[in-house]
């Protein structure tokens, strides 16, 4: 690692940096004109954010509270976890605990600095973690294993079963820095009644052990508070979804993003909730309108992301389809599996509801609703089962009029990796064209973004699409 | 020993082949966490899948993606070439997530391939903690693979018949203990090479058959004569290897002998017998959850280095040969963390990523392991000037 | 007084030393050809001739490299990375750690006083973060190696390279060059990618005391300055020696152990 990263802690430094840019356009245009001339190789990305309106400048808000809260954890006398996305926060804060999920970090980190996270991802290469694994978590441990950031007090995963390549990064940590681990471990099916119960008891050996490392018993008015937080965001969210089937769709390619960038740091939050709002009336005015959320203002195509997203260095990819005319159809990780959806009532035993009449019924929702988290809900069992990644796949694309399905990930995705041939194959078959990328979605090493965007240009003539 | 090495070293060995002219039915396997005395009490030879013999990746690689490792690749590759006909039979687990996924690739494989998919395809869900619930979950994991056996092969599987069958497999588990005993001596009267042999063509040959060479093999290594060596002791650890020549290459360095491994395939926790008391199922799914652990089932590092370093000490080894498929990301993490906990011991180390398959590419892996023997070796003479 | 030699047969040069005690009498780097035996042959006559001297007076040598088991005339057969162990110590006495980059591979090792190895990490199967690398990037980029070398400290805004795979390094070089890049910062670019690459392994080693570098890329100025700032070290530089030669160099420092510890060895 260079010397001048080791200078300063990486939580710190973006902090800081989402701190100043959500101040940014409080100032005159002729300030906030003068700031980006200043930070030259973040104003691309500020930029982004901070013209997208409102709600842009509500995300870089949002992060800079989520930086400043696992900063201040300590000093208020809270225990800090690390952990994942498909891994909803909700009861972690329930129990006043403030997590780390390391792909958002890692997500963030790619975005706003030029040369990304290479020197963490590299120093987790150099302490063990091998270069094939994903690059999602790998970015954010190689700063925490480093000790460039504030010490994490345990570890929770969800991803056994899952996501070998997940699993074993947060196995790792805790190992390399001998702090107390907890996997919850999920098996191929999803819906029926002996997985339920199997979900709802290592739910509550992970509310013990929670308990153990924070001495303090779990609060279950406190959890009701934030179920019933959860209930707000889960109706919000489906309101968007909803204005997200009209044509065209006026919701725009950043809000996918922030729409489970949000869920995933601030589930069961006040925060989220306002970000969820201050998004859905945006929506709204655009549906009203009949308008586009692109920023081009005409929808020319509707592509449907079939894993993950690409999160390098200024959002390069989410303005380039902004750009062009394609509108987001959402991906894996921005569809939300709540009972009261379309699309979830279309594939039995997919979805959760939330019951806060008891405190069993409420680990137990939580239990349900970790389990539709993306990867852990679809990519779990054999990828053509019911419920599973194609026939999710097929239903999504239908209810929102998918044109085209894009696959993107990691190298380090060994699960996906090893049957996109195939559910591409199927795709294919129901008449979807199909690209799959080959780049990293964090790192832009792998495939430089120029590269990247040739191939999806490519395919996007060849097939006629564009 | 002819007969391990015949057996270790092909696909359609000979006692499958002469198993199956018997009228008998065979079932493959893919995991070490899949009980094989169950088979054994049906009257079925369990058969633990490999992939040697392959020669190239056509169809491994049009099924996978790229990123994955080569073993599963290799299986496929085989299937697809019709190597596994004599399969009844195929249990997959989610092993890992490249494993896993062998179910899917090889049943769309068979859309394409004909014939190459056995009637009896199931998917045996292992879990991932052998926790109270974990625990439960396997029991009726077997349970149900138990009842679909039954049904689709006819068969009865009693308790008397599993017990049998424990008590069967619990004697050459203690002939293996035997084995790893002589090669714990000061003298060691067997290479690593004919070791690895014989306990590979354990997951192959009927347990009959398997039993009775391994203990009549046994007695001829205790009359072996055992001069003096200056070989080197190593131990190998690491990623999924049923290929002897792995074993083979360290050896044919005349400083080297491996005297110890922990491998899937290889001898990892022989020593353990399973009780052929109270319920069979509930003694089995506890053995195998609970007692032979491997990186899958994370959050157990401690366990395992506890257990490398006891089996070092038992077997006086002098380095650690560590190895990793590339895109095996469970043991290349784990074999960092041996390295990093080992080497702060003393003990020297060699972390090593490699290919399988008809991509291994040999002459990397011996300049590393010269280069580390000449380092145990310079340790040597320095600790005794 | 002993006269010994070592020849290094790598997978792109080759390279032989002759020693007398404990001083280089001559040295000799050649192209490699198919087969290691002739890439042998020819770059020890070409030793051999440079110091004026015939094989018979050579009492005692030592073969390492990529193609070692196959050079007929030697009397012991050493790992590459020994050797360069061995020569770096000779090189530069305060030597600790070294990074060998050699034409196919990359290691990394760290040695005690004698130039014993104690540790050392490789790098694995693929071309990025090896001499190949280079001499592909530079192939594209219509550039001598040398030149390269030189592109980094005149770069402003080195790109950012595929660094993972050499082959869609070499797309994305194309590419940069098409869309009219400064070829400076592309040239810059490749050996950033390349000083990442080593500097994992480096690092992955935790080195210790002073590092020196061996093998042909340490003449690479803009890979050895980048690699410098990644690992946050200075890397010693030394005239003593072409650090191309290491190998060979180490290979005759064996010999010479070999004949003083033991007398002249046999076959």
């Amino acid at each position: 690692m260079r010397p001048e990263i080791k200078e300063y802690n990486y939580d710190w430094m973006m902090a800081g940096v989402m701190n100043m840019a959500g101040k940014v356009p409080n100032g005159t245009a002729k300030e906030t004109a003068l700031t980006y001339r200043y930070v030259p190789y973040f104003s691309k990305v500020a930029r982004t954010f901070i013209e997208s309106g409102e709600v842009g400048v509500q995300i870089l808000n949002l992060f800079a509270r989520y930086y400043g809260n696992v900063l201040g954890a300590h000093a208020a006398g809270k225990k800090i976890a690390l952990t994942t996305f498909c891994f909803s926060p909700a009861i972690l804060y329930a129990m006043d605990v403030v997590p780390i999920c390391t792909e958002i970090f890692t997500a963030l980190g790619g975005i706003v600095w030029r040369r990304g996270m290479f020197d963490y991802l590299d120093h987790a290469c150099q302490i063990g973690l091998p270069e094939t694994s994903c690059s999602s978590q790998r970015g954010a441990m190689g700063a925490y294993l480093a000790g460039l950031g504030e010490s994490f007090d345990f570890v929770i995963c969800d991803t056994p079963g899952v996501c070998d390549t997940n699993a074993n990064a947060f196995a790792f940590a805790a190992a390399y820095l001998d702090k107390p681990f907890f996997q919850l471990n999920y098996p191929q099916n999803i819906g029926d009644h002996r997985t339920e119960g199997y979900h709802l008891e290592d739910y509550q050996a992970m509310v013990r052990f929670v308990e153990e490392q924070t001495g303090k018993k779990m609060d279950y008015e406190r959890l009701a508070e934030v179920l019933a937080e959860v209930e707000k965001q889960d109706a919000l969210i489906a309101d968007l979804e909803d204005l997200h089937t009209l044509t065209p769709t006026p919701i725009p390619p950043l809000f996918n993003l922030a729409l489970y960038a949000g869920k995933f740091t601030f589930s069961g939050n006040p925060e989220y909730t306002v970000l969820l709002e201050k998004m859905a009336a945006t929506a709204k005015q655009l549906a009203a309108a009949g308008l586009s959320g692109l920023k081009t203002g005409r929808e020319k195509l509707r592509a449907c992301m079939f894993y993950i997203d690409h999160y390098t260095l200024n959002v390069n990819f989410w303005n380039w389809l902004s750009e062009n005319g394609v509108a987001h159809m959402g991906s894996i990780l921005s569809h939300h599996f709540r009972d009261n959806l379309d699309y979830a009532k279309a594939l039995k035993g997919s979805a959760y509801g939330v019951d806060t009449s008891s405190p069993d019924a409420m680990l137990n929702s939580v239990a349900q609703m970790n389990a539709r988290l993306p990867m852990v809900r679809s990519v779990r069992g054999p990828y053509d089962q019911p419920n599973m990644w194609l026939e999710e796949t097929l239903v999504l694309a239908k209810h929102f009029g998918a044109e085209c399905m894009i696959y993107n990930g990691t190298p380090g995705c060994r699960n996906t990796w090893a049957n996109v041939k195939l559910i591409a194959r199927d795709l294919e078959r129901h008449g979807y064209p199909v690209h799959i990328m080959y780049d990293d979605a964090f790192d832009d090493r792998v495939e430089s973004w120029e590269a990247t965007r040739e191939r999806l240009e490519e395919f996007f003539t060849i097939r006629g699409l564009l | 020993m002819d007969a391990f090495y015949a057996a270790a070293t092909q696909i359609k060995t000979q006692s499958i082949l002469d198993w199956k002219a018997q009228g008998k039915q065979v079932v493959g396997y893919t995991c070490s966490y899949v009980p094989a005395e169950i088979f054994h009490a049906a009257d079925l030879l369990p058969v633990r899948l490999r992939g040697i013999e392959t020669d190239g990746m056509e169809i491994g690689d049009a099924y996978y993606g790229p990123f994955i490792c080569s073993f599963p690749k290799c299986i496929l590759q085989l299937a697809g070439k019709g190597m596994f006909d004599f399969l009844d039979g195929v249990v997959i687990t989610p092993g890992c997530d490249a494993m896993r996924r062998l179910d899917e690739c090889w049943r769309k494989a068979g859309e394409d391939y004909p014939g190459i998919v056995p009637a009896y395809f199931y998917y045996f869900d292992v879990p991932h903690k052998a926790e109270a619930h974990g625990l439960r979950w396997f029991v009726t994991e077997i349970r149900n693979l138990i009842h679909s056996l039954e049904i689709h092969f006819n068969k009865r599987i009693t308790a008397e018949k599993l017990r049998a069958a424990i008590a069967h497999y619990n004697q050459g588990r203690r002939l293996l203990q035997t084995l790893e005993d002589l090669r714990a001596q000061g003298r060691v009267p067997v290479s690593g090479t004919e070791v690895f042999a014989a306990t590979v063509a354990g997951t192959v040959m009927p347990r009959e058959e398997f039993t009775r060479s391994l203990e009549k093999w046994i007695k001829t290594l205790k009359k072996r004569p055992t001069p003096t060596s200056n070989r080197k002791r190593l131990m190998l650890v690491g990623s999924i290897s049923d290929d002897i020549d792995l074993v083979e290459l360290i050896e044919k360095n005349t400083n080297a002998l491996v005297v110890a491994e922990n491998l899937c395939f290889g001898v990892r926790y022989e020593g353990n017998e399973i009780p052929e008391q109270g319920d069979p199922v509930e003694a089995l799914a506890e053995h195998y959850l609970g007692r032979s652990i491997c990186p899958r089932m994370y959050g157990k590092y401690k366990e395992r280095l506890g257990y490398l370093k006891e089996k070092i000490r038992k077997a006086g080894v002098e380095g650690v040969v560590m190895q990793n498929i590339r895109f095996c990301d469970l043991h290349g993490a784990e074999n960092a963390l041996f390295e990093r906990d080992l080497e702060a011991e003393g003990i020297p180390c060699l972390r090593i990523e490699r290919e399988y398959g008809p991509l291994i590419e040999t002459g990397r892996m011996k300049l590393r392991i010269n280069a580390f023997l000449e380092r145990i070796s310079i340790k040597e003479k320095n600790h005794a000037a | 007084m002993s006269i010994v030699a070592g020849c290094d047969v790598g997978s792109l040069t080759s390279k032989a030393v002759i020693l007398k005690d404990h001083r280089i009498i001559a040295s000799c780097i050649v192209k490699s050809k198919p087969r290691p035996m002739d890439s042998a042959a020819a770059v020890m006559e070409g030793v051999l001739s440079a110091a004026g001297l015939s094989m018979n007076v050579v009492e005692h040598c030592t073969g390492t490299g990529y193609g070692r088991e196959q050079i007929p005339f030697v009397q012991e057969i050493v790992s590459e990375i020994s050797c360069h162990g061995k020569g770096a110590r000779w090189m530069l006495s305060s030597a600790r750690t070294v990074i060998d980059i050699g034409g196919q591979d990359c290691k990394t090792m760290k040695i005690d006083a004698e130039g014993n190895v104690i540790k050392f990490t490789a790098n694995d199967k693929c071309a990025s973060g090896t001499g190949r690398f280079l001499e592909v990037m530079a192939r594209v980029l219509g550039v001598e190696i040398d030149e390269l070398g030189r592109m980094t400290d005149r770069a402003k805004t080195p790109v950012t390279l595929a660094s993972t795979c050499t082959v869609w390094a070499q797309a994305d070089v194309i590419k940069y060059i098409n869309s009219g890049l400064a070829v400076e910062d592309i040239g810059a670019g490749i050996n950033t990618a390349m000083a990442q690459r080593v500097a994992i392994l480096v690092n992955a080693l935790t080195p210790e005391g002073d590092i020196f570098m061996t093998g042909g890329v340490a003449k690479n100025t803009g890979v050895v300055s980048t690699l410098e700032k990644l690992i946050g070290r200075k890397i010693k530089k030394t005239v003593k020696a072409d650090p191309q030669i290491a190998g060979a160099l180490g290979a005759a420092l064996i010999s010479l152990e070999k004949i003083n510890g033991k007398g002249r060895s046999t076959i």
